[in-house]
């Protein structure tokens, strides 16, 4: 196993929006930046999702410029699928072990042809399509992944070989290896997203066993022009859907879970996802049941109210059980917090789960950080004055990894943790692009005084 | 050639580089197939061909002429409505020369809306096919 | 996009028999392209074209023995157009552009074809039309090329001083980003004290931070900053100029106290001033004399005189003495010379009508208002008292001048109501009756909402410990608002609150209250003249509006402004400061090098053709709405005056509007000229398979 080395200013674990934002920030002022990310493809969640609120722009088209501009900027380098194994403190910053996970195709030879991918016989689940669609042994991540370059799923493959004799650039090869990489940086950015909590964790909802009932990110899938069915079905059978319920806080504001937190993104993609439903399914009868309505961002309000007006049924209530009729329609026990209290038993079509947001990685596997005990995610110490500030000086963080927002926030955030690094950077002697003598002019001090 | 009717008509598509031309890309990418006889060309914003360009496109040939546009979508602040109020000027002038104005069509297409694209070039063959 | 490579690059044009020399290269793709498309007969009918002097073929054309045939042509055929036929532009467009930088050519001379995703991969089943439509894709590139000019990175020049406008949280840490990157920052306080809202807060959530102490924690270092200039007392009277160059004129409005005066003096001042105005520190809570200092850790710890409410008397001269009072003194402008400015001017809250929700009677107060009194320093001392009665109930009221509803809640002075939900108001409301509980237990806390908002991390813990503390919550709905009355009858409270909840089956019920908080939402400032002078936007619900909420959440379609905080939507303070912070990283990257570089594809005027009509100038004035690109000059020409359209390359964002309207076809967009277009055109109409 070689051991190439880097060297840069900053290294951004994450890249997903946020940790895209941060680096394109910090190589806009003149700063060296590598991003590593674990999946093989840069644009973490919101490559995957399908409009995005308040606005219902088409995610893609707004993440896929973020992409592109990483991927093409000079003063950014990119290594997907691969991961920070450690990271050391060093006299004038960190150096960080980062392995390359082998993809079995030789990432300079692919060209994204997928040749390979239509002549694989293998058929799996697809992660990218929260596992409704399926994709081959050998495949490229998704349709718009940068980089375009496909990787073999060794555990699953069979072996065949099919995929080495179609490869017009001969880059199949089994026997690539791991790579270990150091990296040196003068500082580090977390911005390594969230996971949704798994739908086994609630065991009265099914435990995850329930063909229709569904989580957020599913969802956001069937919900894209480009997902897995082209069109919104139920997965059980591939019925029509006539009436959608959205469960709220199943996973988030329960102790019981470990999530005493509010999951914060969950109550407006619940009201995109019905108002999206509603264009596409004209005659869907749609129901949220709902603890609050959190509707707290810019526009989010206004969204909420056309959502009502548009006939989406709003319910106060808890939901105790989810089980499922001989037909595999979700059965919903529900106790109506408003009106009479009453407690009844309401069936759908298809379930849609709004499950916690959970730190994506624990950090303090491989960096230096501290994490909170109540949340998991990363400690910030200094959350009013500078958010992105962490227990190690010269470590920020950005986006999901401080805890549950929006991809507004994210974004916002991680423009922080770039300002934050980029003032650290300049405090251990790194500059970024060499400015022209700054005129500083202090002719006029505090007050006018006269 | 392989299609009578595709040889004939020529469909020029005018197509955004920040959505439509991916979205063209992206159909590209998940090979569904299309009539070859549609020429995208990448613009940054349609809006700036003037009324004249279209009619010359049908004068010199071009059967039918697809703009494919952000939407509401566009960087651009209110180049979307202002196309798309020249366009119906176009309808307009198309009507006074004995030109179906369904031969010049304005849509929005997403960098991910294979669907639409695939039926946008469909209807335009259809209505090339049906006015020959 | 800095040149690399050395020496000149080669501009291409006119070249020994005039035309153009035009190289063309089709990719297999490895096949990708070939398996579909007869790349030897496009090459074969690509040759035919007139201009094109060389035509090849390879597997990779990406590759580097691909680029290295494009570089040695270059060199050896004296090409000065490329085009290459392979994958859609996205992916290689940069790679070609930068292989003719590198041959010494201009990378504009290029033309990318794109024959993969458009051709050969939509049209597997039809190599006869795939192959016919890549020739003509790749004769219309050619076309294109033959008629490109080189074009240059716009670079211009830029301040690498930045006008923060707005010292309160937001302002100051956006101040203290930009001063760490080394630029210069002018902080621009319109009233006479730093700290804005926040200097009137008291603990803060989620972490029980002092405001004050964080405000002296930013003022601490800002004003030894050697970067940063300090400014009270500063409005902007006018700006000028675009992106890295605004010049903004700024009123530096006297504070009417010499920065030597001892606190002893100060004191004196102030006893001996006869006037009096209502606190806004206090929101009129308590008065305050003309002059004043709203708390002794104000910032900078000095009194200012309060213009509207001094009548000039001197008493507060003649008290402190000598030299510490200048009631004569003149406003005096600054001129500044900036290239970008950061807006951080901030919020205020909703002021109630009288009579909604009983606000104007005795013991119906804002939160703004009852966090005052809740500070130890504020007008009560930090105790709960009505006219002088201990408090025993607190009825806190929600969503007062948020979410509301056309048709339910009256309209504001500008006939509009605000919609949206102020996102703090929620959190605010609990820590306040958190610390209520905390504090005095014996005071029972009511709370009428609508539906709780703890979103942040670490605020939910609030709504859990209130609910544990023995608050008691109602729920409402718009059309059922809880009502405020004076009680008649009730020897311990004043007030009673009527509200149906809808959480026990709709009932009616009646709550005594000698104490109703209303939780009042956040307006955007009025900023007045700003607004106008820097055109800028503002979205329905009258905060500033951000580009894109998401590629560009912090900057406005002005070039060179950015927004800090809630003046653009209603934030908390670690929202704010995020805001600020990200607002700083974008200045001070466009403003890193001193110059800014833009791309080159902006409009430009012949100004041999321009008739001096006004078409492509109001089309740009009316849609760019932010700040025009185009203007009308004089040119003088021999003893003639006539106007011709400008273009202010630095402003234009080559939308192309202005193309269209030109009667003349003498404005044109760079790297998308009409005629290239027309040319693609007849190209691949006309090119013979």
């Amino acid at each position: 196993m070689s051991n190439r080395k880097l060297s840069v200013d900053a290294l951004v674990i994450g890249g997903g929006i946020a940790g895209l934002q941060a680096a394109i920030d910090l190589g806009d002022q003149g700063y060296q930046v590598l991003i590593v990310e674990k999946a093989p493809s840069i644009g973490g969640k919101m490559i995957s999702l399908s409009k995005v609120f308040p606005t219902l722009d088409c995610s893609s088209c707004i993440c896929t410029p973020r992409m592109a501009a990483a991927s093409h900027h000079k003063n950014i380098s990119i290594m997907t699928y691969a991961e920070v194994e450690a990271t050391t403190r060093t006299h004038d910053g960190f150096e960080a072990t980062v392995l390359q996970k082998p993809r079995y195709v030789m990432e300079d030879d692919c060209t994204g042809c997928r040749l390979c991918e239509f002549a694989c016989p293998v058929e799996l689940p697809h992660e990218f399509e929260g596992g409704l669609g399926a994709r081959k042994a050998v495949y490229v991540p998704f349709n718009n992944a940068i980089p375009q370059i496909a990787l073999v799923d060794l555990e699953n493959c069979i072996l065949c070989g099919r995929c080495e004799k179609v490869c017009p650039t001969k880059a199949i090869n089994f026997l690539q290896e791991p790579e270990r990489v150091t990296v040196e940086a003068g500082a580090v950015i977390l911005a390594t997203g969230y996971t949704l909590s798994d739908m086994s964790a609630k065991e009265q909802y099914g435990g995850g066993r329930l063909k229709n009932v569904l989580d957020g990110l599913q969802v956001e899938r069937l919900l894209a022009p480009h997902g897995p069915y082209g069109r919104v079905l139920r997965p059980g059978d591939g019925k029509i859907p006539d009436s959608v319920a959205y469960v709220q806080c199943a996973g988030s504001r329960d102790r019981s879970l470990g999530v005493p937190y509010c999951s914060r993104v969950c109550c407006m993609y619940a009201i995109k996802q019905a108002m999206l439903l509603s264009g596409s399914l004209p005659l869907v009868d749609i129901t949220i049941y709902y603890m609050d309505i959190r509707a707290f961002g810019k526009g989010f309000e206004q969204f909420y109210q056309n959502a009502k007006a548009m006939g989406i049924e709003f319910v106060k209530a808890k939901v105790a059980k989810i089980t499922e009729d001989d037909q595999q329609n979700p059965v919903l026990r529900i106790e109506v917090m408003e009106e009479d209290g009453r407690v009844e038993e309401r069936t759908h079509d298809m379930v849609v789960l709004s499950p916690a947001v959970l730190p994506g990685w624990d950090p303090s596997r491989a960096v230096l950080v501290d994490t909170d005990d109540e949340d998991g995610f990363v400690h910030c110490v200094q959350p009013k004055l500078a958010p992105g500030y962490t227990s190690q000086a010269g470590i920020f963080v950005a986006g999901n990894a401080a805890g549950p927002k929006d991809i507004p926030d994210s974004i916002v955030e991680a423009g922080a943790a770039a300002a934050e690094a980029s003032a650290y950077l300049r405090g251990i002697g790194r500059r970024g692009y060499e400015p022209e003598p700054a005129s500083g002019d202090r002719s006029a001090l505090v007050g006018e005084v006269t | 050639m392989a299609n009578e009717t595709h040889d004939k008509h020529r469909i020029l598509v005018l197509a955004t580089e920040t959505c439509a031309y991916p979205g063209a890309d992206n159909v590209g990418q998940i090979h569904a197939e299309y009539p070859a006889n549609a020429y995208i060309l990448r613009v940054p914003a349609p809006v700036i061909f003037p009324e004249k360009f279209y009619l010359d496109c049908f004068d010199k040939g071009i059967s039918g002429i697809i703009v494919m546009s952000c939407g509401h979508e566009c960087p651009y602040p209110k180049a979307y409505d202002r196309l798309a109020k020249r366009i119906s000027e176009v309808h307009g002038l198309m009507k006074e020369r004995n030109l179906s104005p369904d031969r010049l069509r304005l849509c929005a297409i997403c960098t991910v809306c294979s669907k639409s694209f695939l039926k946008e070039i469909r209807r335009m063959n259809e209505v090339l096919a049906a006015s020959a | 996009m800095s040149r690399k490579g050395s020496g000149e690059l080669r501009s291409g044009g006119s070249g020994g028999n005039g035309g153009p020399r035009v190289g063309v290269y089709i990719c297999h793709c490895g096949g990708n392209i070939s398996d579909v498309v007869a790349v030897e007969h496009v090459v074969e009918a690509v040759r035919k074209l007139p201009c094109v002097v060389i035509a090849r073929r390879h597997m990779f054309m990406c590759s580097d023995p691909g680029q290295n045939l494009v570089l040695e042509d270059v060199v050896n055929e004296k090409l000065d157009r490329v085009v290459v036929a392979a994958c859609s532009p996205t992916l290689h467009e940069l790679t070609f552009r930068d292989t003719l930088r590198r041959a010494g050519l201009n990378p504009y001379l290029y033309e990318h074809a794109n024959i993969r995703e458009q051709v050969s991969w939509a049209s597997k089943s039809d190599p006869e039309g795939a192959t016919d439509k890549a020739i003509r894709l790749v004769a219309a590139a050619v076309a294109k090329a033959c008629r490109l000019r080189p074009l240059e990175p716009l670079r211009v020049g830029a301040s690498r001083r930045v006008a923060v406008i707005g010292g309160g949280i937001a302002g100051l840490r956006s101040a203290l980003d930009l001063a760490s990157q080394g630029l210069a920052v002018a902080l621009l306080e319109r009233s006479p004290f730093f700290g804005g809202r926040a200097a009137q807060l008291d603990q803060v959530f989620p972490t029980s931070d002092r405001a004050s102490d964080l405000l002296a924690e930013l003022m601490a270092k800002a004003s030894v900053d050697p970067n940063i200039s300090l400014y009270t007392g500063a409005e902007v009277a006018s700006t000028s100029g675009y992106i890295g160059n605004f010049h903004m004129k700024v009123t530096l409005h006297p504070r009417g106290v010499r920065e030597g005066i001892t606190p002893d003096q100060a004191r004196a001042a102030i006893e001996a001033c006869p006037e009096t105005a209502a606190s806004e520190f206090d929101y009129g809570l308590a008065r305050r004399k003309a002059i004043y200092q709203p708390c002794p850790d104000c910032h900078p710890p000095l009194p200012a005189i309060d213009w509207e409410t001094c009548t000039r008397c001197g008493k507060c001269a003649e008290a402190a003495g000598e030299g510490a009072i200048a009631l004569e003194a003149p406003a005096r402008e600054i001129d500044l010379d900036v290239g970008a400015i950061v807006l951080a001017t901030g919020f205020d809250p909703y002021e109630p009508r009288t009579g909604e929700y009983g606000y104007g009677e005795h013991g119906v107060v804002t939160l703004p208002q009852f966090i005052r009194m809740l500070n130890e320093r504020g007008p009560t001392a930090g105790r709960l008292t009505v006219d002088g009665r201990p408090v025993r109930n607190i009825a806190f009221i929600h969503c007062v001048g948020s979410r509301q509803v056309d048709g339910i809640h009256a309209p504001g002075p500008d006939g509009k109501v605000n919609d949206y939900c102020s996102r703090v108001c929620c959190t605010a409301t609990l820590q306040a009756a958190k610390e209520v509980r905390d504090r005095f237990p014996d005071v029972n806390v009511f709370d009428f909402y609508q539906d709780i908002r703890t979103y942040g991390r670490g605020h939910e813990t609030y709504y859990e410990d209130t609910s544990k503390q023995g608050v008691l919550f109602f729920r409402w709905t718009a059309d059922a608002p809880p009502v405020v009355e004076a009680a008649t009858g009730d020897p311990d409270a004043a007030l009673v609150v009527k509200v149906k909840d809808t959480l026990t089956w709709g009932e009616e019920v009646e709550v005594p209250a000698d104490l109703v908080v209303l939780s009042t939402g956040i307006m955007p400032r009025d900023i007045g003249s700003l607004v106008e002078m820097l055109k800028l936007p503002r979205g329905a619900d009258r905060f500033l509006q951000e580009v894109h909420p998401k590629l560009r959440p912090v900057e406005l379609a002005v070039g060179g402004v950015f927004l800090a905080g809630t003046c653009q939507g209603p934030m908390d303070i670690t929202e704010s400061a995020a805001a600020a912070s990200a607002a700083a990283v974008k200045a001070s990257a466009l403003l890193a090098k001193g110059h800014i570089e833009l791309d080159p594809f902006v409009a430009g005027v012949d100004e041999a053709l321009c008739t001096g009509g006004v078409g492509c100038n109001s089309v740009c004035v009316e849609e760019c709405g932010a700040q025009h690109a185009i203007s009308l000059v004089e040119r003088r020409e021999g003893g003639e005056t006539r106007l011709v359209a400008e273009v202010n390359r630095a402003v234009c964002g080559g939308c192309g509007m202005c193309v269209a309207v030109c009667p003349s076809r003498a404005i044109q967009v760079e790297g998308w000229r009409l005629d290239q277009f027309e040319s693609m055109v007849d190209a691949l109409l006309t090119v013979e398979g």
